[in-house]
């Protein structure tokens, strides 16, 4: 029997099996999903742990995304283009170890609008800079005209909240304490906000400590081979893929109703072009910027062309730089899709929303068992502030709503979900909402309106109440497709709007809108949210006659539109 | 906190038999201790009639129940009903305006670029799911009362449809559960056939949905479970046995039969829980008591860490959830495990690009793994066990099947050549993959939580746990791995050593200042005098009784809580506070890396473990043989290929003649019918007073 050494320094292998690669990989991919779960558990904010607005990631030295956990799709294309602006501001011998930088500005790389705030982290082993870890997380505070930061009737971005373009709030491990002051001296919910400033550090860290067990154990050239592994295997997985798509020029169009101004309509026009080689998106002829806070700018737009691109591919790879090879986005400077600054953004997910779904719209005749008809369309956010009348603190419940979804050629569409691209967001539930804001919830049920029928019928919306319990409460809403309904496939019928109704303590309604802001509220008021339901698929006289007598039972449709619509007779 | 009284010091050593009988998918086991021996056998598993299998083993055991005082049970009734949607049609009442939260869940997309997602389908279709006026506000205070007129209607229209169990779930019953017990009374006078369960019977947390679901699934499977359960009771009564039997549940304890009829949903993972228990028990009985126990089956590898004899509970558990789908919450406390998709059974393949991954695909029993010559073609882990000499061929199975070597060779060779590299590589690979992911899996319950596994033994078990332990160790930098006896029917090992446990967890909100003591000891006082009442009922006195109090708390503005025990509420005002408040601090640290010591504290949910302590048997520990030498214990030597650590002529030792005291060294195999412990060279092996393998690693 021989007995060998065991190696005891793997730091330094002569040559790299393909299988330690793999493992590496693997490693890489699990930091990213650890880093997600650390600050969701240890955020202050409900839009963080209850909403899952984040994302947060790895980059390599050069920012190239290695690795996300991902509340929400579209911040696939930021963290990577932040970490760049990061690199591109500074000089290399300004960068430190234990530095920690935090950026928003939506006109340099990776922002979004001022409540999306990234932290980005150098990671260096011996010395020398490695990579970096970075998140992005909706705050629910970051001061400006209205609380909550959003604002419906914004008409710069110099009203919208603090601005930070990219600096230091950590240098070596020491808080910039001036800017911290300031920003507790500019923010609504100081408690929260610098809670989540530390929540976010610390996350960070936590990926940086990762990172770094895998180069001490496997060596720093094996590691950073391992990532160039890793980013290729995402362009061959993708390549794969192409084989199968459709090839062509395709095309759609769809409309933004209002900006929350009284401007209105503006247009998405989307001409995608898939070739043997190349996945373009050209948004050429969408409208001008709008005077309103529904525009994005142009990062935004290349990660609303990710998440399609991702759902579209469908690469069975985790999303890494790599994966975006070969998807190119064209638009020219000041549409409503890339604008320019001071105009206002923060409710930039509207024209995110529509820029993802006029891409999906062109390719879903092409790839119907993909992609689906249209969705209620909007993330539906509200934001109501008010004193709760037991503890007569204030309150600020800020939150996004669920919807219908498209139906396609397999299926009826979802009901009760949160707008496709929304990802992991949550609701709150009923029981935390009445604890924690001066509300009384009295209705959570799914909208009755027939609207979206089909051989598969549309997801239904939901119809949510809030009764107003104190003075002094007021709401601000941003929601879209207020007048035009989402769209139906193939002759399915068309969805319904998403609208707000207030109604008195006398039972009428005194006010409907879709957006709006700070609308005052009296005690006893309704506040009726509704969401609209999803696109029909195909011509509902060809709807088996079991889905509907079962949508009647369930209350669904009444007997009387199943008539009407589908030629029902038992 | 175990308390020590003067009568457990004296008391008498009971000459009694107790068992403890699990049903898995394909075996039946039953494990008895008698005079401080234990002993096991296994049967089939009978489905649909499981009581029978378990009644076969009391016969191959040759016992007599009318010995037993003691019987406890396990078995996956619970798991199966739901998973393969075996349960009762199944209504819900709830509060008016909202019997579309079961449907409408929490809206998540958790695949979350696929345009076409699906929702998880409702237990409860949509006009089954019925509503009653009546309401309380988050004081739990009646805001409108709860109108009953309009229920003789709605249990007419579930009679007509057949509906056999009815969940009762309304808003704000974790703080005042009146209007349930009054609707189910209602119910109960109007409809006595039906079962009925209420959400307050089940869970007193707060989140209408997990509590909704939770009490739904509750429903649904109380038929069946009560069908199972009292079945089983009065088949062990014909045979003699005297107390009926004691019923494991997925918070690592037991329940009388009565109250897990009551309950059943409390037995979703009492099957998987049983292995980590199992650990829990055989580390209490060799004073090793941190461990990360990892059972690897032939689908999956779940692992859990016990930190100081103790398991985490959780009451997040989600059923058939996975990354592409949001799955089922059941708020009953659960173990906390983390499963994967990587057992023996699991496939090696590569994908479009080259990248070479196992599992979670898994070869399962048909076609097995190529070894087993059924036709399968695609190697799996237990193929590549089998090809590098860790398994031996003649001993494969059980020595049951002769393995196809050759279709083993043939497959390993067509993955190679897709890559450029031999069979044996691709083996190889496949093992340092597989685990890798264990691995993975590892780090998830120690690193990731703040541990740090150096601190831990690995205790593995299960069909292929000993086959990888050694190797897992050695990534980890692991000190020791233990190998314990009877692990191939550990679950029900385990349970001969438990105790009754009931978890009380209440949702009640308390900010910690600097005199919340009293708040705090008022919020325990009506919970442990519940607690006290239904120990009562099962016949043991205060003094059998033994309570832990633990509070699950978090930062002012968080949502997410971390759990801490309560110190003593002996202990004066302000030490007391002190001493929470650090605990609290030094526990978020541990699981967040940072705290937040100027921030207020706030506890969300109080947290009661009652033990109900039964008499248990010693194990006796085996005499220590008089020499070290292990050498009477090889049968054989083969080659074994280690991968980096080089192929080596091996010796094979039987485990069965491996005796206390006896030490060696490796490399080395030792095999038993159900498993194969691998010894990579450099460790150092040791056998304990009761069978138990310990492997020491150097670093």
């Amino acid at each position: 029997m021989t007995i060998i050494q065991a190696n005891k320094e793997p730091q330094q292998p002569k040559s790299v099996d393909i299988f330690t690669i793999e493992i590496i990989k693997n490693a890489l991919i699990a930091i990213g999903e650890e880093m997600f779960l650390a600050l969701k558990r240890s955020s202050k904010s409900p839009i963080i742990y209850e909403s899952l607005d984040y994302g947060i990631g790895v980059t390599d030295a050069h920012g190239r995304l290695i690795s996300q956990g991902n509340g929400i799709p579209g911040f696939i294309g930021t963290l990577d283009a932040a970490v760049q602006r990061i690199i591109e501001k500074f000089d290399a011998n300004n960068i430190y170890a234990d530095d920690v930088f935090i950026l928003n500005d939506p006109y340099s790389g990776g922002g979004t609008h001022l409540s999306d705030v990234c932290m980005i982290r150098p990671i260096f082993y011996q010395h020398t800079l490695v990579a970096w870890t970075a998140n992005k997380a909706h705050w629910t505070e970051v001061g400006g005209k209205d609380p909550g930061s959003y604002s419906a009737d914004a008409t710069s971005i110099y009203q919208e909240g603090l601005q930070f373009p990219g600096i230091k709030v950590y240098e070596k491990g020491i808080a910039n304490q001036s800017l911290l002051d300031l920003i507790e001296a500019n923010v609504r919910l100081p408690e929260m906000t610098l809670g989540d400033l530390k929540a976010c550090a610390a996350s960070l860290k936590v990926g940086e400590q990762r990172f770094l067990s895998l180069i001490e154990k496997y060596g720093q050239e094996t590691t950073l081979t391992a990532i160039d592994k890793l980013l290729d295997h995402g362009d061959t997985m993708v390549f794969e893929k192409f084989k199968m798509l459709p090839k062509g020029d395709f095309y759609a169009e769809d409309i933004i109703d209002e900006d929350g101004m009284g401007h209105g309509p503006f247009v998405i026009k989307v001409k995608v072009t898939i070739t043997d080689e190349e996945f373009i998106c050209d948004f050429t002829g969408s409208s001008k910027q709008a005077l309103g806070p529904i525009n994005c700018t142009m990062g935004v737009l290349v990660s609303a062309a990710r998440e399609v691109f991702m759902g579209v591919v469908k690469p069975n790879a985790a999303a890494t730089d790599g994966c975006f090879r070969r998807l190119r986005v064209e638009c020219p400077e000041g549409t409503i899709l890339t604008a320019q600054r001071p105009a206002p953004v923060s409710s930039y997910f509207e024209s995110m929303v529509c820029a993802a779904d006029v891409i999906r719209k062109a390719l879903s005749s092409a790839i119907p068992d993909v992609l689906t008809a249209g969705q209620f369309g909007s993330v539906c956010t509200i934001s109501l502030s008010g004193i709760n009348p037991l503890t007569k603190e204030p309150f600020l419940l800020v939150e996004p709503l669920v919807g219908g979804w498209g139906a396609n050629i397999i299926k009826d569409g979802e009901s009760g979900q949160f707008c496709v691209g929304n990802g992991e967001t949550s609701n709150i539930p009923i029981e935390i909402t009445e604890e924690r804001y001066g509300v009384r919830v009295e209705r959570y049920e799914f909208n009755p309106d027939s609207a979206g029928c089909g051989e598969f019928r549309g997801g239904k919306g939901v119809i949510l109440e809030y009764r107003v319990l104190g003075d002094g409460a007021d709401i601000s809403s941003f929601f879209g497709r207020g007048i035009t309904p989402t769209w139906g496939t193939n002759g399915g019928q068309n969805g319904s709007c998403n609208y707000i109704a207030i109604i008195d303590s006398d039972g009428n309604e005194k006010a409907r809108f879709s957006r709006k802001s700070r609308y005052p509220l009296e005690k006893g008021d309704l506040i009726r949210l509704v969401t609209g339901n999803g696109g029909g698929w195909g011509d509902p006289l060809k709807r088996s006659a079991q889905s509907i007598t079962k949508d009647i039972v369930n209350g669904f449709i009444s007997e009387q539109e199943a008539i009407e619509i589908y030629q029902y007779n038992q | 906190m175990y308390m020590v009284t003067l009568s457990d010091l004296f008391k008498e050593i009971i000459m009694t038999i107790r068992v403890a009988t699990d049903v898995g998918g394909t075996f039946t086991d039953l494990v008895y201790i008698e005079q401080g021996t234990v002993k096991a056998v296994k049967s089939d598993t009978t489905p649909p009639n499981f009581e029978q299998g378990v009644i076969n083993t009391v016969d191959k055991a040759n016992i007599s129940l009318a010995d037993v005082d003691f019987f406890a049970h396990g078995s996956t009734v619970v798991i199966n009903a739901i998973t393969e949607r075996k349960g009762v049609k199944t209504a819900l009442i709830t509060t008016q305006g909202f019997r579309d939260v079961l449907e409408i869940a929490r809206g998540n997309t958790p695949d979350i670029f696929n345009n076409c997602y699906q929702k998880p389908t409702p237990f409860v279709e949509r006009h089954l799911r019925r509503e009653l006026p009546g309401r309380l506000d988050h004081l739990g205070r009646e805001i409108t009362p709860l109108d009953l007129s309009l229920l003789p209607e709605i249990l007419t229209y579930f009679k007509s449809l057949d509906i056999q169990a009815i969940a009762v779930c309304f808003l704000h019953s974790y703080l005042n559960n009146e209007h349930e017990k009054a609707a189910v009374i209602a119910i109960q006078q109007y409809w006595p056939e039906v079962d009925v369960i209420a959400s307050y019977e089940i869970s007193s947390e707060w989140r209408e949905y997990e509590r909704t679901n939770t009490t739904v699934l509750s429903a649904y499977v109380l038929p069946p479970a009560q069908q199972y359960l009292n079945k089983l009771n009065e088949k062990l009564a014909e045979k003699g046995l005297k107390n009926a039997p004691y019923i494991m549940q997925s918070n690592g304890g037991i329940a009388t039969l009565k109250a897990a009829c009551k309950n059943p949903i409390t037995l979703v993972e009492s099957g998987p829980v049983g292995g980590i228990l199992g650990a829990v028990a055989y580390g209490k009985v060799i004073g090793d008591e941190n461990l990360l126990a990892l059972d690897i089956g032939g689908t999956t590898a779940k692992c859990s860490l016990i930190n100081q004899g103790e398991t985490r509970i959780t009451t997040e558990y989600m059923l058939e959830k996975t990354q592409s789908t949001a799955g089922y919450p059941i708020k009953t406390p659960v173990i906390d495990i983390v499963e994967i998709g990587n057992g023996g059974g699991s496939i090696a393949w590569i994908d479009a690009a080259g990248s070479l991954h196992v599992g979670p695909k898994s070869a399962g029993s048909t076609p097995g793994p190529v070894a087993y010559g059924r036709n399968g073609t695609e190697p799996t882990t237990t193929d590549a066990n089998l090809y590098t000499g860790r398994i031996n061929p003649d001993n494969f199975a059980g020595g049951e099947i002769k393995p196809a070597q050759q279709a083993v060779h043939n497959a390993f060779k067509k993955l190679g050549d897709t890559l450029g590299v031999t069979a044996m590589e691709i083996a190889h690979g496949v093992l340092k993959i597989a685990n890798s992911n264990m691995v993975n899996a590892l780090k998830l319950i120690s690193v990731n939580r703040g541990f740090d596994p150096r601190d831990f033994s690995l205790m593995a078990f299960g069909g292929g746990g000993a086959l990888h332990a050694t190797a897992l160790a050695k990534e980890l930098n692991v000190r020791k791995v233990i190998i314990p006896p009877f692990a191939g029917v550990f679950s029900a090992w385990g349970m001969l050593m438990l105790d009754l446990r009931r978890d009380y967890i209440h949702t009640h909100k308390i900010s910690i200042t600097h005199d919340s003591k009293t708040d705090i000891g008022k919020a325990f006082d009506g919970v442990i005098t519940n607690a006290l009442a239904d120990y009562k009922e099962d016949g043991f006195s205060e003094d059998k009784v033994m309570l832990e109090l633990y509070v699950d708390a978090r930062y002012h503005g968080q949502e997410h809580t971390v759990k801490i025990p309560v110190p003593g509420l002996t202990l004066e005002n302000k030490e007391f506070i002190d001493t929470l408040s650090q605990r609290f601090h030094q526990a978020h640290e541990q699981e967040y890396t940072f705290n937040l010591e100027d921030s207020a504290i706030e506890i969300v949910n109080i947290h009661l473990v009652a033990f109900g302590l039964l008499d248990k048997a010693e194990i006796t520990p085996v005499a220590k043989s008089e020499s070290a030498d292990a050498s009477t214990a090889i049968i054989g030597q083969r080659d074994v290929d280690f991968d980096e650590l080089g192929t080596h002529n091996t010796p094979l030792y039987n485990r069965e003649l491996l005796t206390h005291g006896m030490k060696f060294s490796g490399p080395a195999i030792i095999e038993e019918p159900t498993t194969t412990t691998v010894i990579l060279p450099d460790n150092k092996v040791e056998i304990d007073a009761f069978g138990g393998i310990h492997i020491h690693l150097t670093y």
